[in-house]
């Protein structure tokens, strides 16, 4: 049995706040062992990154540890600065989060790597640029001689986080912390980072230790799992185990809330129109989505079955037509879309997915008139919405709804609920005083929340629930459409599950067409009726979900669904050998 | 959704929300953020001395010699009657029992020195409250439509600000000053012809919070619904920035102070008969050496005024400031002030510690906001050309 | 980045000329330029009217007034600049020929001054962040925020002049005064060094004991009257430099820097020597000694690249920096020379009138010193506000800095916190203080018209003051567009600075 390299025992963290001390951590124990992957999993405010970075001497100041941390044998807590700067870099590191702001802007990536090498006396000048110039080729950096004097603004977010690790493994450290590496990153970008840390890991014989929320990552890479849920410790195990066969109710929870990409064949594709008609109670046989398989998106689920009370010859509730879409920066012009073309029908759902820099948060943007239109039309109900004299296009944004992203900004912190959820009556005059209110209560109610909200201010309600709020506010007029902004991916995995439940549940219940834009596959998955992938701008594919995730045609769309995790590791392990065989067709 | 093996009852899956809105429903009202600000602000405590020394000092320049100035309030000396110079014009405060009969002392044709000390304080204070409303209104009129409508409006707006910032602050103030002087008025458009100069650094605060503001998404939710600009500025943009804006109009009636001494001094500020406390100091400078009373007291006044006004400025950015997050026990004690007890060194800080964004208060311009650059006098560098 | 800066200078001129438009039309309403003429009893009040009228164009109407002077400053562009005559018939350009130079001084040397000094307090508040240290610095710089410039002024001629003055006729410390200092320096001096509580008493008590020694044999020295420096000290403090600047740059470790250190200062002894008979009496005056001073840094730049190895970059900031503070020692050194004869001349050195004294006669070094001590109080005078601006925000944008992501990775890497500090934090926080240089030196300029007046120096700023309070448009208009363009100089210097320390940005 070999010495475990690093291990935290009976660990505890409190901060001291405005109001008062408050415990973060709980009594935590673990232990990392040479080359091997921990992954502490848990959802915000779980104390993962907490406990982690107590090994590193490197939490704020009004931060109280207790507890014992060993690296090697040696307590790192009763260190002096000294000794502890020593180690730091050189017998554990660490790998951020965010690569954007994990560089200092003015340095150049020579110096920064450089420094890492010098600062423990593992080489000097000329010695340790060849040898920066060796681990920037390690970690896939292309062109690394003249690459290594360029800032770090010169880089791709992705190159970035390889320029860190390599920054991590420069003096051959025993343990690797990794906070989330992947987590701002885009998923093919992801894959390509994990790959990364898995060969590094078995050439260096490194132990790491892996925080992060997804499970997909966690299946992945770990060898072992430690779930963490409020500071404490509730299950831990080979990863095997936990994500098999969890006995904590939460890892349970956890697991299921996650949403999955289900590939072809998947029996919950065929059980699905049971778990449909059991939750919504509304549907029958032919209210499942996919699964029926109908290529056309008209005849398609609900819109066939009357939910949206539409006939076929109504016109679509949203329609692009070779449209191009610009930024204007002093004069000068960047298209971001080009030739986009796309049908939602009424009462259908359709998912824009794309990696950033896709432009589809653009096309969002274009439809809520945030951004003209360059080129061609997009019709609203039949109707070119930004050609339209200001009043009819006003009349029309009636039937437009909007969910954002962030919970934290999309709600006016100076406005109590009642006012949010009644702003878009009260900018369309519609309504008096009371019914106004009578409105924001059937909404609430609708979103499953007490109506003695109406009074409190954004900043008292949880994310979950402010976006329930956003939601209620979209809905007040009625619409029928309704655009998602990446709605769910600033939340954790379990309200997650819950605001794409109540999402689809009223998408039955309102029958509003939907222009749903995901970064994540499998939220698209579980919700859209059709599905349209974006790159760079373009139309990559589009069709009915199954079409597109499930038989993909265009190999962009086979590397997205390749490179997406899934939490299950035996699964994950043959996808990951599948896709490796994709990219090296494709190369 | 859930569609995954195990299967677990949706019900289960749903229970931390569930949690979270039981809590909701159970909740006591937490703190709004008008009850967050008023408890940081009462925690700072030179704020706090200091707004007690402002409210001192307004009290006793109102009440002692009344608005007109003539007697009205419980100091019968009018500043404008000259007497008899009794002993060389000394002070007789706490020598002459605790006031006496010339607290502060007489000038050199015998007026009372308190009085005329009391009244230049009233015109002070009221010249920097007027300045202060006046290049506030004006500046936030003028970065809200900047920053909102963007395009020729904000082209013309800043082009304006421009002109107005490059000539010397002192000097264009002296300028309209010296223009105010041929208009009737008299003390109050003064004020409003200094906030004519003043107004800019204002404008480019609330010009980049405005911007800010624009990125926000709930701003993009009204407009999409459709809500009209005047709406969207009113109901959600300057409500939210209301806090900048006071703090910067606090910090700017402290700068008024001086500024209006200063033009005072210089001539350019309130005319005699009417008096300042820089015209005070303007006339008296020579005396420094024979009756320097006449020197000390509206000195210190106009220091009192100033430092108490920067101090509660101060403490409302501490406050307000959501930038400015104090985590922990807010300060330190004494003792570790003083390295006594273990403090911890910077290297030990890191994280989400103290940010303090913005400096103190600054001179006549503040710059507005640190990430907001220069006076760009055309073209701004920092937009364009940064590749990220 | 031509056209960058042609662009800028192009909408500066715009801006310019839109600012000239705004104080003219206010200036030539503020008054009647007439009225003290029209109260006059003199026998020929008509002949001086009529004068007037014609000195001021005023029988023309306002606008064809405002053409006849911009066509006048139009002529700047083939570089003979007509600034109109005043009221009584001057040419304003002779008076800004007259009066620029003693307020640019004055101006420029306030804003270098307080950028120094404001940036090192400003660091050493950030590092000693919440200590009494931090707390004292923020409160002085509230104090001179709240200041008025005026007051502070008559306060400071009072006291430092003339105070400083009595007190060179028999310069004595008496034990109260050496015991103050030193009491005052054995606090603050543990306090801006920092360490444990230990060596921090450690470092008081040595303090102490040599404020203690050092003064009474300062005074026994007369060294108020006859100060030197000479040849042994300078070595002794440039070797000291070049330990403490390795120490703070590189680190000790580094024997590379310092080894090229030490070569500077040997080679500066070596020139103190060879430039001494020189220096006496330097022919070209401040020419040559510029000129000695650029091929010191070069010298040092040569040093450093030579003698660096893998620490090129360090090597030579060290070598730069001991190079010019050495350079600065040995100017001290023959300023220090000069002072006794200077003190012959002038025996009440710290002036509190005028720009420099009348009918002063000396050797270079003496009517240098004249200057200087001319300078020293209205400088200092002026700084305050500036030295509190900068503090300010150095010290916000250090902290601000120091919370970064990079920092943190900084420390994760096992860099110690000089790096940090030096290398990580501090170049990222002089980004956004360029932007604060531009405004302060307006500020600055604003000062300088309040400091004029109090000192009685017939600067821009007397100009200024005397030309509006008689409605005089012609002085008011060349202050305005001399101060404007000096402005917009520095606000094209400062853009330029921000794009030269962040790489993000290309002009």
């Amino acid at each position: 049995m070999p010495e475990p390299v690093l291990s935290y025992k009976d660990i505890r963290v409190s901060f001291a706040t405005e109001f008062g001390d408050v415990d973060a951590v709980k009594g935590v124990s673990f232990d990392v062992m040479p080359g091997e992957v921990v992954a502490v999993v848990g959802e915000s405010g779980s104390g993962k990154s907490v406990t982690s970075s107590t090994a590193m001497g490197l939490l704020p100041e009004n931060a109280t540890v207790n507890g014992e941390v060993l690296l090697e044998g040696k307590s790192v807590l009763t260190m002096s600065t000294a000794e502890l700067r020593r180690l730091r870099g050189s017998d554990i590191s660490m790998v951020f989060q965010e690569p954007m702001t994990a560089l200092n802007p003015v340095l150049r990536v020579s110096d920064q790597l450089v420094e890492a090498l010098q600062v423990h006396d593992v080489a000097f000048g000329g010695e340790a640029l060849e040898k920066s110039i060796a681990l920037l080729e390690r970690v896939g950096i292309p062109d690394a001689r003249t690459k290594i004097k360029q800032y770090p603004h010169q880089f791709s977010g992705g190159q970035r986080q390889r320029i860190v690790i390599a920054m991590a493994i420069a003096c051959g450290p025993k343990v690797i912390i990794a906070d989330e590496p992947t987590t701002a990153l885009d998923v093919t970008v992801q894959a390509e980072i994990l790959d990364l840390l898995r060969e590094l890991k078995d050439e260096l014989n490194t132990g790491i230790l892996l925080i992060t929320h997804n499970m997909g990552v966690v299946a992945d890479m770990a060898d072992r799992v430690v779930v963490m849920l409020n500071g404490e410790v509730v299950e831990t195990g080979p990863v095997a185990t936990i994500l098999g066969h969890p006995e904590h109710p939460y890892t349970r929870r956890l697991l299921a809330a996650m949403p999955l990409l289900r590939e072809a064949g998947d029996p919950s594709l065929e059980s699905e129109r049971v778990v449909v008609t059991e939750r919504g109670g509304v549907g029958d046989s032919s209210s499942s989505r996919t699964a029926t398989g109908v290529p056309d998106g008209r005849s398609n689920g609900r819109a066939a079955n009357g939910v949206a009370g539409t006939d076929s010859d109504a016109p679509p509730a949203l329609e692009a037509k070779d449209v191009a879409l610009e930024y204007k920066f002093r004069r000068k012009a960047t298209r971001v879309v080009h030739d986009l073309n796309f049908t939602v029908q009424p009462g259908e759902i359709m998912g824009l997915v794309g990696e950033s820099g896709s432009g589809k948060s653009t096309v969002a943007k274009a439809v809520l008139g945030l951004l003209d239109v360059a080129e061609g039309e997009l019709r609203v109900r039949g109707s070119n919405m930004p050609a339209l004299p200001a009043k009819e296009k006003k009349a029309l944004k009636r039937e437009i709804g909007v969910v954002f992203q962030d919970p934290a900004a999309s709600l006016d912190p100076r406005f109590p609920i009642g006012d949010i959820i009644t702003e878009p009556m009260v900018v369309h005059k519609e309504g008096d005083k009371n019914s106004r209110m009578a409105r924001a209560r059937e909404l609430l109610d609708a979103v499953r929340l007490p109506s003695s909200v109406l009074n409190r201010y954004p900043h008292e309600l949880s994310g979950g629930q402010r976006q329930r709020i956003s939601i209620a506010r979209a809905l007040t007029l009625n619409p029928t459409l309704l655009i998602a902004d990446e709605p769910t991916s600033a939340l954790d995995v379990s309200v997650q599950a819950a605001v794409l439940d109540l999402f689809s549940e009223l998408q039955q219940q309102y029958g509003f067409a939907c222009l749903f834009v995901s970064h994540d596959l499998a939220v698209v998955d579980a919700l859209a009726h059709k599905v349209l992938v974006m790159q760079k701008g373009r139309t990559v594919e589009q069709g009915t979900t199954d079409q597109v995730l499930r038989h993909a045609k265009e190999s962009y769309t086979q590397q997205l669904l390749a490179a997406a995790p899934v939490p299950n590791p035996e699964v994950q392990a043959r996808r990951r050998t599948e896709r490796q065989r994709l990219l090296a067709a494709l190369a | 959704m859930s569609q995954s093996i195990p299967p677990i009852p949706p019900e289960d899956v749903r229970s931390a929300t569930e949690a979270e809105d039981a809590k909701l429903a159970s909740a006591q009202r937490s703190y709004s953020q008008g009850q967050l600000v008023r408890r940081r602000f009462f925690a700072h405590k030179p704020a706090v001395v200091s707004m007690a020394a402002l409210i001192f000092i307004i009290l006793l320049s109102i009440t002692s010699i009344g608005f007109s100035g003539q007697g009205t309030g419980w100091w019968s000396k009018s500043f404008l009657a000259t007497g008899l110079t009794v002993d060389g014009g000394v002070p007789t405060m706490f020598r002459d029992g605790f006031l006496g009969e010339h607290p502060f002392g007489q000038d050199s044709i015998g007026r009372d020195y308190f009085a005329m000390v009391m009244r230049g304080t009233q015109q002070s204070l009221l010249v920097a409250l007027g300045v202060a409303l006046s290049s506030t209104v004006l500046g936030v009129l003028v970065g809200a439509l900047a920053g909102y409508f963007r395009g020729w409006i904000e082209a013309v707006l800043m082009r304006i600000t421009d002109v107005v910032i490059v000539v010397p602050l002192l000097a264009l103030a002296a300028v309209f000053g010296a223009y105010a002087q041929g208009l009737p008025g008299g003390t109050l458009t003064l004020a409003l012809f200094i906030g004519l100069a003043t107004w800019t650094g204002t404008a480019r605060l609330v010009r980049a919070e405005i911007l800010s503001l624009r990125e926000k998404e709930y701003v993009s939710a009204a407009i999409a619904m459709g809500a009209h600009p005047a709406r969207i500025i009113l109901k959600h943009m300057l409500p939210n920035s209301i806090g900048v804006i006071v703090v910067n109009a606090t910090f700017a009636i402290a700068a008024a102070i001086l500024l209006e001494t200063t033009l005072s001094y210089l001539g350019f500020g309130v005319q005699a008969p009417e008096t300042s406390l820089g015209a005070l100091i303007q006339n008296n400078q020579n005396a420094f050496t024979t009756r320097p009373w006449l020197f000390w007291f509206p000195g210190l006044f106009i220091i009192a005024i100033a430092l108490s006004v920067n101090f509660i400025g101060d403490g409302l950015r501490d406050a307000i400031d959501p930038r400015q997050k104090r985590t922990g026990s807010a300060r330190p004690g004494w003792r570790t002030a003083f390295g006594l007890l273990g403090q911890a060194t910077a290297e030990e800080r890191s994280g989400k510690q103290v940010t303090e964004l913005s400096g103190g208060p600054t001179q006549m311009q503040p710059p507005a906001g640190m990430t907001d650059h220069g006076p760009d006098l055309g073209y701004d560098p920092t937009d364009e050309k940064r590749d990220s | 980045m031509y056209s960058y800066v042609l662009k800028r200078l192009l909408s500066a001129v715009a801006v310019l000329f839109g600012a000239s438009l705004l104080v003219f039309v206010l200036v030539i309403n503020s008054g009647d330029p007439l009225q003290e003429l029209r109260e006059s009893n003199a026998e020929n009040v008509e002949f001086l009217i009529q004068q007037r009228i014609a000195f001021m164009n005023l029988d023309e109407p306002w606008y064809s007034r405002y053409w006849i002077w911009l066509s006048g400053i139009a002529g700047c562009a083939v570089g003979a600049c007509e600034f109109g005559t005043n009221m009584s018939g001057q040419d304003v350009g002779a008076m800004v020929a007259n009066s620029a130079s003693s307020t640019l001084r004055l101006v420029f040397l306030a804003t270098i001054l307080s950028i120094i000094i404001g940036i090192l307090t400003g660091i050493i508040t950030a590092i000693r962040q919440y200590s009494s240290l931090d707390y004292a610095v923020s409160f002085f710089v509230f104090l001179f925020f709240s200041l008025p410039v005026f007051w502070a002024a008559v306060l400071a001629k009072d006291w430092m002049g003339i105070t400083y003055n009595n007190w060179l006729r028999e310069p004595n410390f008496t034990w109260t005064q050496i015991t103050v200092v030193a009491v005052v320096l054995a606090i603050m001096v543990p306090l801006i060094i920092g360490g444990s509580a230990r060596r921090r008493l450690l470092t008081g008590a040595v303090m102490f004991g040599f404020v203690l020694v050092a003064m009474p044999l300062l005074d026994s020295l007369n060294y108020a009257r006859e100060p030197r420096l000479g040849p042994a000290v300078i070595t002794l403090l440039g070797v000291g430099l070049a330990f403490g600047l390795t120490a703070l740059l590189s680190g000790l470790r580094n024997r590379r820097v310092l080894y090229s250190a030490l070569t500077v200062v040997g080679l500066g002894l070596v020139s103190y020597y060879a430039t001494f008979w020189l220096l006496i009496d330097p022919p070209g005056g401040w020419l040559t000694i510029a000129g000695l001073f650029v091929v010191t840094i070069a010298v040092a730049v040569l040093v450093g690249r030579a003698m660096g190895g893998h620490a090129k970059g360090q090597a030579v900031a060290v070598s730069v920096i001991t190079a010019a503070l050495f350079a600065v020692m040995v100017l001290l050194d023959h300023f220090m020379r000069a002072w006794p004869g200077f003190l012959g001349i002038k025996p009440r050195p710290i002036a509190t009138i005028g720009s420099s004294s009348p009918n002063f006669s000396g050797d270079f070094w003496q009517v240098a010193l004249d200057q200087g001590t001319q300078l020293v109080l209205p400088t200092t005078i002026l700084m305050l506000v500036s030295v509190a601006t900068y503090t300010r925000y150095t010290r916000s944008s250090m902290l601000e800095a120091v919370n970064q992501d990079y920092i943190r990775t900084a420390r994760a890497k096992g860099v110690n916190e000089r790096t940090v500090v030096f290398k990580h934090a501090f170049r990222n926080s002089m980004i956004p203080l360029t932007t604060i240089v531009a405004f302060d030196f307006a500020g600055l300029i604003g000062g300088a018209v309040v400091v004029e007046q109090v000192f009685g120096w017939s600067g821009m700023g007397d100009m200024f003051v005397t030309g509006l309070s008689s409605s005089d448009p012609a002085p008011v208009m060349a202050f305005t567009l001399i101060t404007g363009a000096a402005a917009v100089l520095f606000n094209l210097i400062a853009d330029l600075m921000y794009a030269v320390l962040d790489p993000r940005i290309r002009v």
